[in-house]
């Protein structure tokens, strides 16, 4: 037998009170976790979904903040476009290697949001070197024909050759082509040619934004400043709008981490309380143990490794129960936030997993300094006798 | 030479504001091997000359010296080593650990002197206490009188030339007690000092000598 096998059969003698103690440990290090883990998390999926969209930058009508920016990620529609000289005017922008005109048009069917992307193949693929399709993609000038995405066809139960009658008048359109799954928002859109959505929706020569590819990042500010001087548009760049979703993460990321500290703190004041309690308990037992030859430093490392077990088992189980838990949380988290990258974003990463641990062997030697300190310079005569302060 | 020599021996508590004296002048010789009975009141200061020729407890004044070796003026350093070298203690609590086994408590001290735990000479010990082949026993499956023979063990585990016992039998019923003393007698007669503080004047004379205690002061037995 050792202090530590002493040390574990005094938490078996009141195994309520310490599965309690280790509980409130365990929740604590598990809201700290998933916190910190969603945080590294979100921002690393956050910059891998923006560079996956293959654009630098994005030039949008006037008048249309960051926020309207999101909403065309995501396939909204905004009520104001672009023009072909504004294209063109892209296009000849020093540094540009592909400027590809977007028309986003949104229309309900059975109650459903559809979202329809008009594209030029010729641009847009290049872009999107992830896409891969079954079935064919289209050229600029077909008619009647609509590639989708692959959510959009599981859903509709649709596959190239499916005809289905599209747009105000109804018209029957061919699915030629289905994208594979991609993991991004583009498995639930429509795409047609840029012309043929023009004529569909009664935009002919508008166009709601373009996608603009530098050939240098280094150029992503010389290309803002030019396209900035065309009257009709304003850029947003995709670090910007990475920034703003960030900025709105981060003070959500503050009020948690408030939330977290007062948690730590209670829980803390909480395995304080029940040491003192347990010594309280045992104080006559103590000054047996000093009689029969037991020193101050023994008590002290008896209660301190009593103390280590309890917040150390209770950072293990608390990561393991985040690990666990990580899809709930994820998909709580998803309808909290402005902009919810696509990729799970709990990461699994063992500098933290070691930091939370680390962080919980602190917060038992924190606790547990106390109840020892006090044990250890009791008086045997006094504690036998049972007289506590 | 003797085996503990206390001069003059005083005690005061402070309780609040009042002090209290426990004991006052108190001087004891003990020879080694002696079976020794300290009787009196309570608040005679019984438990207080316990606890200070225990070495649980300085004492305000007086000199005191166990097996050859100066106590007074030790830190509690020094006297945890002398605790747990020279005195074996027993408690009317028997304060054994209820999640440890027989066995365990009893080598409970070994913890502290940094002895290895040895099966063997538990078994002897429990042999000597009758309760042989109890080892793995926890304490919630002994009577009363039988821990308080476990918790006898645990005090001669490190081969103690003292026996301290503070109202060893309080808890106990006579049958019980007297098997109590029985292993006293046997212990004393093995060569061991025996002392215990007692309530009981009847199993007070089975020692061979009987100090009486009022007021602080011996009043017989010096």
């Amino acid at each position: 037998m050792n202090l530590f096998s002493l040390a574990v059969k005094n938490l078996q003698r009141r195994k309520g009170r310490t599965l309690l103690t280790i509980a409130g440990v365990a929740i604590a290090v598990a809201i700290l976790f998933s916190l910190l883990s969603f945080s590294a998390g979100y921002e690393r999926e956050l910059t891998k979904e923006m560079d996956s969209l293959g654009f630098h930058l994005l030039a949008v009508p006037k008048g249309c903040p960051y926020e309207a920016t999101t909403l065309i990620l995501h396939g909204g529609v905004i009520p104001k476009y672009l023009t072909n000289e504004d294209l063109v005017r892209a296009r000849a922008t020093d540094g540009v290697v592909i400027a590809a005109p977007l028309l986003l048009q949104q229309f309900v069917k059975d109650g459903i949001p559809h979202i329809v992307y008009g594209i030029e193949p010729d641009v847009m693929l290049p872009l999107k070197p992830a896409w891969k399709v079954e079935g064919r993609f289209f050229t600029a000038d077909e008619t009647h024909v609509m590639v989708i995405g692959s959510t959009l066809a599981e859903k509709e139960n649709l596959m190239p050759g499916s005809v289905i009658p599209f747009g105000p008048l109804q018209e029957p359109f061919t699915i030629i082509g289905v994208l594979k799954p991609s993991g991004s928002e583009d498995d639930n859109f429509h795409f047609l040619p840029l012309a043929e959505a023009q004529r569909v929706f009664k935009k002919e020569g508008f166009i709601t934004a373009i996608a603009v590819r530098a050939d240098d990042v280094k150029h992503i500010h010389d290309i803002s400043v030019e396209l900035e001087k065309v009257p009709d548009i304003q850029v947003v760049t995709m670090a910007q709008v990475t920034g703003t979703i960030m900025n709105i993460v981060g003070s959500a990321r503050s009020l948690l981490f408030s939330v977290i500290v007062i948690a730590i703190v209670i829980s803390a004041a909480g395995i304080t309380n029940t040491l003192l309690m347990s010594v309280n308990e045992r104080t006559r037992e103590i000054g047996m143990m000093k009689a029969i030859g037991a020193s101050g430093y023994h008590i002290g490392v008896l209660l301190i490794t009593e103390t280590l077990l309890i917040t150390t088992l209770g950072g293990i189980i608390g990561i393991l129960a985040a690990l666990a838990g990580s899809g709930l949380i994820e998909t709580f988290v998803r309808g909290m936030v402005p902009y919810a990258p696509s990729g799970s974003f709990v990461s699994f990463d063992p500098i933290l997993i070691a930091g939370c641990l680390v962080f919980s062997i602190g917060l038992g030697l924190l606790c547990g300094i106390y109840p020892a300190w006090k044990s250890a310079r009791l008086s045997p005569m006094e504690a036998i006798r049972g007289e506590w302060e | 030479m003797s085996i503990i020599k206390a001069t003059g021996i005083c005690k005061t508590y402070q309780r609040g504001r009042e002090e209290v004296c426990a004991l006052r002048g108190v001087d004891l010789t003990l020879e080694p091997g002696e079976f020794v009975s300290i009787v009196g009141p309570s608040g005679a200061g019984k438990t207080a000359l316990m606890n200070i020729l225990g070495c649980l407890d300085t004492p305000s004044c007086g000199t005191l010296t166990i097996d050859g070796v100066q106590v007074t003026g030790k830190g509690e350093a020094e006297l945890v080593k002398i605790r747990r070298e020279h005195i074996g203690f027993v408690f009317q609590q028997f304060f054994l650990i209820p999640t440890l086994t027989v066995g365990e408590n009893i080598g409970l001290p070994l913890l502290f002197s940094g002895t290895p735990y040895d099966p063997a000479k538990i078994e002897i010990l429990l042999e000597k206490v009758g309760l042989a082949h109890r080892a793995d026993h926890l304490p919630g499956q002994l009577s009363g009188g039988e821990m308080q023979r476990v918790a006898i063990a645990r005090a001669l585990v490190n081969s103690p030339r003292i026996l301290l016992a503070d109202e060893p039998t309080g808890n106990l019923d006579s049958v019980t007690a007297d098997g109590i003393y029985r292993l006293f007698e046997e212990l004393h007669r093995q060569g061991i000092t025996v002392i215990v503080v007692t309530h009981n004047r009847e199993l007070a004379q089975r020692a061979g000598r009987v100090i009486a205690i009022r007021d602080g002061c011996v009043v017989a037995g010096s």
